[in-house]
């Protein structure tokens, strides 16, 4: 087996991009769960959802960082007991930031829609209730689209 | 890794790197990039930048257009 032959690991990077993913989707997801049971059975003006949209934003947040860095040691300790090397991974260069700047644009595409959305919203006099529901939903879809296009363009190529 | 390739520009940098006895992780040291990057240009899924090419062709001591060739849109 020649140097080149062995595993690489994933990129720093794409590994953020993972974790990033998959938390908004959970904790967005949830949330939107919880919601859509809530308009089941209650009227919007009678939701207490603010306090449940902060907290699905802050672990959102929290779980990000916890979960990369708890990521990075488990694949360190991993490779260290199968006797392998583990190449530092968070080092980043032009390819990273090429990528980085390709799901910013898909995050800026969403917040774009998301401040016109709300500016209408506001227009028609939308309660509160609509307009902070909206924007986190678009917010959300954004960022898993800056995830997957991360990933797709990690895995794929760009 | 298969899959299509998202660029048009190909490269002789595996063969150029194995005749000078240079490694992934060699060339990669020596531009400062990680080596996934080296690996993601050697398969064509990522074109370098102008600046990047002419330092692989640099350390890889060859003309740009021996290492780098644009297959244009007849090509397909």
């Amino acid at each position: 087996m020649t140097a080149d032959d062995t595993r690489v690991p994933m990129a720093g990077d794409e590994k953020v991009a993972w974790v990033y993913g998959s938390t908004v989707l959970v904790t967005s997801g949830a949330y939107f769960v919880w919601l859509a049971i809530q308009l089941a059975n209650h009227a919007p003006e009678d939701i207490f959802w603010i306090l449940p949209m902060g907290i699905a934003i802050a672990a959102s947040m929290a779980l990000v960082i916890v979960v990369t860095i708890l990521a990075s040691i488990g694949a360190a300790v991993w490779s260290a007991v199968r006797g392998r090397f583990q190449e530092p991974d968070f080092a980043s260069d032009e390819r990273d930031r090429a990528i980085k700047q390709l799901g910013d644009r898909s995050l800026l595409s969403a917040l774009s829609i998301a401040t016109a959305g709300a500016l209408i919203l506001a227009m028609f006099d939308a309660s509160g209730f609509w307009i902070g529901n909206y924007i986190f939903l678009v917010c959300s879809v954004g960022a898993l689209a800056e995830a997957g296009t991360k990933i797709r363009a990690y895995r794929r190529g760009l | 890794m298969g899959g299509p390739k998202p660029t048009r520009v190909s490269n002789r940098i595996r063969d150029l790197r194995t005749e000078k006895d240079l490694t992934q992780a060699d060339l990669a040291s020596r531009l400062g990039v990680t080596r996934q990057t080296i690996i993601a240009i050697e398969q064509g899924k990522y074109s370098p930048s102008l600046e990047m090419a002419f330092q692989i062709a640099a350390v890889l001591e060859a003309p740009l257009d021996d290492v780098f060739s644009y297959k244009g849109d007849d090509a397909d």
